[in-house]
Parts: C-alpha cells; structure tokens; sequence
C-alpha cells in the first residue's frame, strides 16, 4: 500500500521550489538577453550611420554587395558579424548611395529609430535615420533586418540561460542528497521507535538532537507507564492464580480422599474442609468481582458527591454483629464530615476488603478501628492484633497472611482491590505498623477526581 | 515411602496427608522454610512435596539449601524433591527445575498424577526403569499395591505391603528395624514396639521363607537373585 513519504513530500517542495525560481531566472535571463541585444544592434545601427555622415559616399559604386560578401566565409569574421545596408540621400531626396541587401526604404523616413515593414513582400526591418547637421545636405539610413536581429538576440539570451539548464539537474541531485542527509537522524529515531520491543522494558535513545528530546522522552515515559502496568497486572495475576488455585487444590484433594473408604471421622473432616475450601474459592470470586467492578466503574467515570464519614458509618454498622461473634472491637472515629467526589460503591467494597481482613487475620480479643480524616480524604483500618504469620506475596509485594479459616483469604488479593479502588480515586493505598509490629494500619488516601 | 510436605496451608497439607496415607506413605508436614530444615536435619525422606509460598520465605530456599548439603549425612542432597504451587508461569518453572527440583506440578492437581509423579521419582532414585519389581516368581506392583505369584494375586495387608516394598526397594541393603519405622511411620503415628516384627513374621509366612532374610542383630534383608 503506498504510504506519504516525508523524504519525497520534502523533496517535492524542494525540487518545486527550486524549479520555479530556475524557471524565473531563466525567462528573466532570456527576455533581458534579447532586449540587450536589441540594444545592441542599435547601437551598431547608429553607429554605423554616425560613421558614414563622416565619410563622402558620392561616387562610391554600389557594388560590391557588403551583405553577399558577409555570406562568403573568408569575410565571415564573428558569429555576431551581421549585414547592415546602408543608404545616402542628397537634400532633395535624390539616391546618392545604396549599400546592403536591404529594400529601398522612404526617403521621408523620421530621424531615429524604427521598425518598418518594406520590400515585396513586405518584411520587418529595424531602420535608423539621421541628417548630417546643421546644414541637412546628406541623410543616412541604416537597416537591419529584424529576423537577423531576433536571431542575434535569441542567440544571446540562449547564451545567458544555457549555464541554467545544466545547473537543474545538478541543483536537484545535490538538494536530495542534502534532504536525505538532513533527514538522517528522523530516519533513525523512526528505526529505532520500528525496532523497539515495548515489552522488553528498554528505554528508547534517539538522536541526540534537542528537537527529538520531547518525543523521545515521551515515548520513554510511555514504555515506563506500559510496562509498569503490566508488572501489576503480572502480579495481579500472580495474586489470583494464587489465591484461587489454593482452595480449588485442597478441594481437588478432599474430593478425592472421600474416593476411597474413609474413616466416618476422616468423611466428616473432608466434608469440612470441602465445605470451607468452597467459602474460600467463592471469596476470591468476590473479590474478582470487586475488581472488575473497579475497572469498570474507572471506565464509566461516574464520580459523585458522597460523604466519606456517612460511608464509613454505615458500613461498620453492618460488621458490629460480626465482631462481636469473632472476639473483636470495632470503633469508628471520623471527623464531623467528609464530602468529596468519589465512586461510593468502589468505596464501600475497599473498606469492606480491610475490615473483613482485620477481622479474619487477627485473634480474638483484638481491637479493630475505623479513621476517616480530611485533608487529604483518608479512610483508616487499624489493628492492634498480631497477624497469624506474614508471608511474601507472590510477586505482589504486598504482606500477605496465611488463611486460618475459610473466612480468611490471602491478604494479596484483597490489597490489590484496596490499591485499585485508590489509583481510581487518584489517591495511594499504605499499609504502616508499627516499629514492635504489635499494630498495623491500613490507610486509602483519596485524590480528587471530577 | 517416607514424604515430607511443606506446606504452609493447612487445608491442603491436611487433603495432602490423607490422600498419600492412602497410598501407604507415611506423610510429615512443615509448613515454613524453618520447620522444612528441621525436619530434614533430623530424619531421611525418601521424597519431598515443596510449595513455593511459604510462611516465613520461598519454598525454592529450602530447596538451595537441601542441593547445597554435604553428602553422607542429613539432609540427603540426593533427596527427590517435587514442587507443587500455585505459580504456573514458565519462568517459575524454569528456574525451580533448574535449582534442582525433579519435578513441578502446578496446583490444583490430580492426586493421581501427584502419586504416579511420586512413584516415577522413586523409581528414577532408586535407578528403576519397570514400574513393578519382581523377585523369583513374585511380582509386585507398586501403583496397584498388589503382590502375584506366579499370576495368581497374595493377600497383603496394606502395611505388610509397605514393609515389603521398603524392603525391595532397598536391596540387597540390610535395614535395621528403625530404618523400615523411619520409612513407614510419621512423627504422628504411634507404633507398638514389635509392630516390624509381627509384619516381617505375617510376610513369611504368606511368601514363603525365603523373601525376607534376617541377619541376626542388625536387621532384615531382601537378597538379590542369583543369576539364572
């Protein structure tokens, strides 16, 4: 498929441009060739009359021919040499001398220059007169014939414009090697930006010319932004993987041990831990969903005023009963009000994912609290409990803790949600403890989005 | 077949247990990198069952650790190790082979296929192409757990089967009484102080004398065949 071609888009410009102003030069140089040459040939006319006035004529016989001997070669002594006629007049118009090939022209012709049309058939002749003065005893004309003038002119303008003709070609070559020597460094920056393989994470160099360092810094922050969002979805898959195929294993192995001839102790335990590895795989499909949700409602962008401190009440409410049964305390400290323009469902499903990890991470007898502060909007999860024992995450980077009930996920997954809810919000999500480890905060921090 | 599980989630190294148990393997969990080391320190395994995602650090430090161990001692270097987790990129996979694992399976998996992979290791260690072992005109095979002789199948008892197969596996060696406990038993099993005895007297007397050989004092045996 034919594409546009800078190199030929600058080339045509180029070579176009340079033709026209070749194209104008060359006119200008014909038409001012031509026009002095007239004015040469003129020059030779009243010349040759000032030259005669000076000489007695009468008496010289008509032959022989100056213009039948300008046609023999050995006469023939410049490219330029042209046959002028020349005729004399006494006072009283009587024919003294007539010299030349020339027609006969009017005896009353004006003093000076003219082009006159004479001789059968009529032909154009540039004819100059003039009286001997003061007295006005002789009259001298002298003729030219216009085509061998015109031929004389052409030749000369031809002359003049004959170096621009070779110049065009030699002009264009030169101007497209220059472009595409110009063009070099753009050729190679778009070489390299062909040859860039995003994934690899490599940064791109450029030319170092400064007209380049806005695109090609550009394009590194791109491949920065592209290749950090892959390593979150990398680990955001990592997390799921984990998570997911954790319950399914160990129902994988429960099922199968119910195979065989189990002991009613050993039916009953499988059936359990069934029933709980079930919970487990159904919560990470909760919080899958959440995610999804996150993306989608990033995707709709419908933000809307929503009081951070009336959420934060509403959704501890709902855990009162839940912490009661586990052992817990659950507190909410808020400031008197907190508005701002957020997505109140994304929000809802974080504060969710903390409280429901405090309560399914910490023993029994701990306190778990609920900040909500302004300036910036953040929501706080804290607790003084000890988690059952801390684990790298896969590749997430986040804390993550062992599942001690079917209640309790894999904290990766769930900070995940949290860390996405807050790039959605514009804001950042921290996990702090404290130096002895005996307390541990989880804060979403909210930005501003409209 | 003496496994060690490390496992930092409950659920499954439970699952784990009763699924190998069934297979007559005697299964002991750790489930971090810490109580993985102490447990190999302290007893030989004949297989090691190693997620990577543990509680206190990678499983694959376990494994660094357990290549790196001097030979002739505990840990047993030689010791066949299988990773199962829940990575299944192909990086992943690379570099725990690469590290010295023999095998990798990624969870959730079949028990089935966890068992044959285990069986295949065990063959491989013990320099075995056959998946049955046979000696004179018995036959016995591991994956079914059955004992024929002459084609005609011998009645064993899932533990008396252990016992044998600990026995053939390991022959010509003599193994002393707490060597075939060590390999059948986990921490959590309690066993009757003549518990082999009884075993090796129920095998001979379903096989014949002639299997099974004592030498006096340090153990029991299973000789090698003289050449036909």
């Amino acid at each position: 498929m034919w594409r546009p071609s800078l190199l030929r888009h600058l080339l045509a410009w180029s070579l176009g441009t340079v033709l026209l102003v070749w194209a104008t030069f060359v006119l200008i140089g014909f038409y001012t060739g031509a026009q002095e040459a007239d004015e040469v040939t003129d020059g030779h006319l009243a010349s040759v009359a000032s030259l005669m006035l000076t000489q007695r004529l009468q008496g010289v016989s008509v032959p022989p021919d100056a213009a039948a001997l300008g046609g023999r070669l050995e006469l023939k002594a410049h490219d330029y040499q042209q046959s002028l006629s020349v005729v004399e007049w006494s006072a009283d118009g009587r024919l003294l001398v007539r010299i030349g090939e020339a027609p006969l022209a009017s005896f009353n012709q004006a003093e000076g220059f003219e082009t006159v049309m004479i001789g059968t058939p009529p032909t154009p002749w540039r004819v100059f007169s003039r009286w001997d003065r003061p007295d006005q005893q002789r009259k001298i004309t002298v003729l030219l014939s216009v085509a061998e003038r015109d031929e004389l002119a052409y030749d000369i303008a031809a002359q003049v414009a004959m170096p621009g003709l070779w110049l065009l070609p030699v002009v264009a070559l030169v101007l497209t090697l220059a472009v595409r020597r110009g063009l070099r460094p753009m050729l190679d920056l778009s070489q390299q930006v062909e040859r860039l393989e995003i994934k690899r994470n490599v940064s791109l160099r450029g030319p170092p010319h400064q007209e380049f360092k806005p695109v090609v810094s550009s394009i590194n922050t791109l491949i920065e932004r592209y290749n950090a969002a892959l390593d979150r979805e990398r680990a955001l898959a990592s997390e799921v993987a984990h998570e997911l195929r954790t319950p399914l294993a160990s129902l994988s192995l429960h099922a199968a041990s119910l195979r065989g001839n189990p002991t009613e102790l050993e039916r009953t335990q499988a059936l359990q831990r069934i029933e709980q590895d079930a919970v487990r795989a159904g919560n990470v499909l909760t919080q899958l969903l959440s995610l999804a949700r996150a993306s989608r409602a990033e995707l709709a962008g419908a933000a809307q005023p929503t009081d951070l401190v009336q959420l934060a009440r509403s959704v501890a409410a709902e855990y009162g009963q839940a912490a009661h049964a586990s052992g817990h305390t659950l507190a909410l400290e808020a400031v008197p009000t907190c508005s701002l323009n957020a997505h109140p469902l994304l929000l809802e499903i974080a504060l969710r994912n903390l409280i429901d990890n405090a309560l399914a991470h910490t023993p029994r007898g701990t306190a778990v609290q609920v900040k909500v502060s302004d300036e910036p909007p953040t929501i706080e999860v804290c607790d003084n409990g000890q988690v059952s024992g801390e684990v790298s995450g896969q590749g997430s980077g986040h804390p993550q803790v062992a599942a001690s009930s079917a209640k309790a996920l894999g904290l990766g997954l769930g900070h995940q949600v949290v860390g996405r809810v807050a790039l959605v919000h514009n804001g950042r999500f921290d996990i702090l403890q404290s130096a002895d480890g005996s307390s541990t905060c989880y804060k979403l921090i909210l930005g501003r989005i409209h | 077949m003496r496994v060690l599980a490390i496992e930092d989630d409950e659920s499954i190294a439970h699952g784990l247990c009763m699924a190998l148990r069934r297979e007559g393997w005697a299964v002991d969990v750790a489930p971090s990198v810490a109580a993985a080391w102490s447990a190999l320190c302290a007893e030989p395994f004949d297989m090691v069952l190693l997620d990577l995602g543990l509680a206190d650090g990678d499983g694959a430090e376990v494994l660094r650790r357990l290549r790196q161990a001097p030979a002739n001692g505990l840990p047993d270097a030689a010791t066949p190790v299988l990773i199962m987790t829940a990575r299944d990129q192909i990086a992943s996979r690379i570099s725990g082979l690469d590290l010295g694992a023999d095998d990798y399976l990624t969870k959730p998996f079949d028990v089935g296929e966890l068992a044959a992979r285990m069986r295949a290791l065990r063959r491989r260690a013990a320099g075995r192409a056959q998946p049955t072992l046979s000696f004179g005109e018995y036959q016995i095979d591991p994956a079914a757990r059955t004992v024929s002789r002459a084609g005609q199948a011998v009645d064993l008892s899932s533990r008396e089967f252990d016992v044998l197969m600990v026995l053939m596996e390991a022959r010509p060696r003599v193994l002393s009484r707490q060597q075939i406990e060590t390999s059948l038993y986990s921490w959590d099993r309690l066993l009757g102080s003549n518990a082999i005895e009884v075993h090796i007297h129920r095998l001979r007397k379903k096989l014949g004398d002639g299997v099974v050989q004592t030498m006096r004092g340090v153990g029991y045996f299973v000789p090698v065949e003289a050449a036909a």
